[in-house]
């Protein structure tokens, strides 16, 4: 009787979970399970495109997750339900999909890319399906995954739909150094992180590949300067030196970065915005979208910081959908997961993610031109200072025969627009930097070597001497009991054991 | 079969806790840092650690930093617990809490506001190795003051008037009762002070700006990109918190006296 009350028991607390389990074919909703950056997507609520300028206040302020969701069913008459979850790092996403987590759709950096792609654990996209994202991604951007390598001959275009993209480089106060810091950056681009003028005043990202990057910039800026950007294979050479991973390259870039730790204020993860804001520091190596953010934080509080690429070169990077390698996702899923990347380049989208978290949208839709115009072009009754800015190379479509140019105020050439959009001649002299493949341990290895702790060789004595002196003194006060000390007796004496003397 | 609830079956989820959180993980730690890449046997972990002077200066640092730490606290929080202690003030539980209270506000925001104050007096970024520590003592305190005031709230008052009877001074009970039955304290006190200051990173990137570098972060670098170097390093930790143990397991047996280890 005991045993089927208990049979009983346990076939009804597995009840629920069956049926919800069989419940999802039955009434067809699909789980896309989304992998993305932290505060990388519009989340709703104030602060948002859709709350900031709505004037009526009825907007539908609702994270972009649930509009794709209502987007999804009115479209293709299914039901999906969107499990959306974020990372930190690059290499927080690879482990979690080393240790087999599985994902639809992951936004790794374009090196993650290189890399998940080249160690066959994702799986090409169905190119053709994303109509809305060919329709509106920028030439520019099309272009770049197009002549980027994924795996061997295969571009990464195959692989990846862009969602943002940016470039390194300086976030810096005008104002720094009696209002030098401009013509020392022209003077020495990423070498001015090695200036004792600015001892103790620039940070630098606490990782390896950016500082590595710097590393790489300082060494080979002459080189760098001298190559002739008019000639064909000018990009692959760029490439080709800011990829530079061999033993002797990195010795010497150990060299750099270690006297740049001497220089700077410190490395950082995310103090470096704020640090900016209170003045602590007046210059900070930053990304373009956290520029950005950093900017239009200082203006809340009265301070103006620029932006600045180094002239030399700076890395572009950008942020793509990929799908990794699942046998058990369906034709229902791989479609939703489509549908998922065409969503996110619906213009109005863009705009809406790219307002939330202030990186670049990889889509050049004319409606994104619009946004754009209404954030930088100049008020009514200023236009006698406006100056234009050339942004065609981006939002130009083949066949398309318009100028896109902003019409807008002097500071914004150094300021947000510019880190927004950096104009041609600064973007040609950027180039993607790969995954470092065989060199990775070499390039960790170097990086221990940067952060750890060098000691004196008598530092190092002295903690010995003490940790010994401890040991021993543990060791003799324990056992000082148990060890008998026999002492030799003097000439006409004899050794009495205790127990004589005392009764 | 008749199931009998014994008293013995009380520790079963206990035991199963220890299985699942403390032995399973440890067991992974071990063959992750006894492996390469490709998942063979390997020393190679084992032999990079201790053929690279960065990273055994960095431990050793980590070492002089964590005991650093633990002798500033012992010394700000011996006379506290002692003034707390001997003292008739009838609140005092008010002024043991005014101590705590900080552990309540999320740690994160206290080294934030830590910062910002080392920024004002203008030291940060100047006294990196000097905020590690202050920030560490600051954030450690706490775990030092509350064993000491446990174990030197029970001892006997009649300890200290049998030590004045026989001509002792201030001075000769303050050295001959108080410090000695205190070791206990002072023992569980430095074990919670010293082992989590070798390891809290946080403290080191946000007040030495990432310029001082402890083994705990380490670890956290190495396991973004490669697991089985961090899991070597912290298996070496381990071999050094247990040692450090060891080592002050051999004074408490010594003394002989019941321990207040929290």
């Amino acid at each position: 009787m005991k045993r089927t009350a208990s049979l009983f028991l346990s076939v009804a607390l597995l009840a629920p979970t069956l049926l919800s389990l069989g419940g999802c074919s039955s009434n067809g909703e699909i789980t896309l399970r989304v992998y993305n950056w932290e505060e990388y997507i519009d989340e709703g609520g104030k602060g948002s495109y859709d709350y900031d300028y709505d004037e009526t206040g009825n907007a539908d302020t609702r994270p972009i997750l649930d509009k794709f969701e209502e987007w999804y069913e009115t479209e293709y008459g299914k039901s999906v339900r969107v499990v959306y979850s974020t990372f930190g790092t690059n290499e927080d996403l690879y482990n979690q999909l080393k240790l087999g987590d599985k994902y639809d759709l992951v936004c790794p950096s374009e090196y993650m890319i290189m890399k998940l792609a080249a160690e066959g654990m994702i799986e090409p996209l169905d190119t053709n399906s994303l109509t809305i994202y060919n329709e509106n991604v920028s030439d520019y951007i099309a272009e770049v995954f197009q002549n980027t390598p994924a795996v061997g001959e295969e571009p990464l275009e195959k692989y990846a739909a862009g969602y943002m993209w940016g470039v390194t480089g300086l976030v810096y106060n005008p104002e720094a150094n009696g209002g030098a810091i401009e013509s020392d950056l022209k003077e020495k681009g990423w070498g001015i992180m090695l200036d004792p003028a600015y001892k103790k005043k620039v940070t630098t990202k606490d990782n390896v590949r950016d500082s590595y990057f710097v590393g790489l910039g300082i060494l080979n800026r002459e080189e760098l300067l001298n190559l002739d950007q008019s000639a064909s294979d000018y990009g692959e050479k760029l490439t080709a030196i800011m990829n530079d991973v061999s033993p002797e390259t990195v010795t010497r870039v150990k060299e750099v970065l270690l006297k740049m730790k001497e220089n700077i204020f410190g490395f950082e993860t995310d103090t470096g915005k704020s640090d900016m804001v209170k003045g602590t520091i007046s210059m900070n190596f930053a990304w373009s979208g956290d520029a950005v953010y950093a900017m239009d934080e200082a203006e809340d509080q009265d301070t103006f910081l620029n932006f600045y690429v180094p002239e030399e070169c700076a890395n572009l990077f950008f942020d793509g959908w990929v799908m990794p390698k699942d046998e058990k996702r369906d034709e229902d899923t791989r479609h939703a997961a489509h549908a998922f990347i065409d969503f996110m380049s619906k213009p109005e989208s863009a705009v809406r993610n790219s307002y939330y978290i202030g990186y670049t949208s990889v889509i050049a839709s004319d409606e994104m031109f619009e946004y754009t115009l209404d954030t930088y072009s100049v008020e009514e009754g200023d236009e006698e200072e406006a100056v234009p800015y050339d942004v065609s190379y981006f939002f130009r479509k083949e066949g398309d025969e318009n100028e896109y140019v902003i019409d807008t105020y002097e500071d914004q050439l150094s300021r947000q627009l510019y880190a927004q959009f950096p104009p041609l001649e600064t973007v040609k002299r950027c180039a993607v930097m790969g995954y470092y493949d065989e060199a990775e341990e070499a390039i960790n290895e170097l990086w221990t070597q940067i952060k750890g702790e060098t000691l004196d060789a008598w530092a190092i004595i002295v903690i010995c001497v003490c940790v010994i002196v401890i040991i021993l003194t543990v060791v003799f006060t324990k056992f000082s009991s148990k060890i008998e000390f026999r002492i030799k007796p003097k000439k006409g004496y004899r050794l009495v054991e205790q127990k004589e003397i005392r009764p | 079969m008749k199931l009998r609830f014994s008293r013995k079956m009380l520790c079963i989820p206990y035991a199963v806790f220890l299985l699942f959180f403390v032995i399973a993980p440890m067991l992974v730690i071990v063959y992750y840092a006894f492996t390469d890449k490709n998942n063979h046997i390997s020393f190679m972990n084992f032999v990079n650690f201790f053929s690279d002077p960065t990273k055994l200066t960095t431990i050793a640092y980590s070492v002089v930093v964590a005991l650093i730490t633990t002798v500033v606290c012992l010394f700000i929080a011996f006379p506290v617990s002692f003034i707390l202690a001997r003292s008739k003030f009838k609140r005092k539980s008010v002024i043991l809490l005014l101590f705590v209270t900080p552990m309540w506000i999320n740690f994160v925001l206290r080294i934030n506001a830590i910062r910002e104050l080392m920024n004002w007096i203008g030291l940060l970024g100047e006294a990196n190795y000097f905020n590690t520590v202050f920030g560490m003592v600051y954030d450690f305190l706490p775990f030092m003051i509350l064993p000491l005031y446990t174990q030197m709230s029970k001892i006997d008052n009649s300890l200290y008037e049998a030590c004045s009877d026989l001509g002792g001074n201030a001075f000769t009970s303050f050295f001959r009762v108080t410090v000695p039955l205190s070791v206990p304290g002072i023992l569980s006190g430095a074990t919670m002070v010293f082992l989590p200051s070798m390891t809290n990173y946080v403290v080191s990137d946000m007040l030495g700006n990432s310029k001082v570098t402890i083994i705990g972060k380490f670890i956290e670098t190495y396991f973004g990109t490669n697991w089985h170097m961090g899991s070597m390093i912290a298996l070496i930790l381990l071999a050094v918190v247990l040692l450090s143990s060891i080592l002050s397991g051999g004074f408490k047996q010594e003394e002989n006296v019941r321990g207040t280890s929290l």
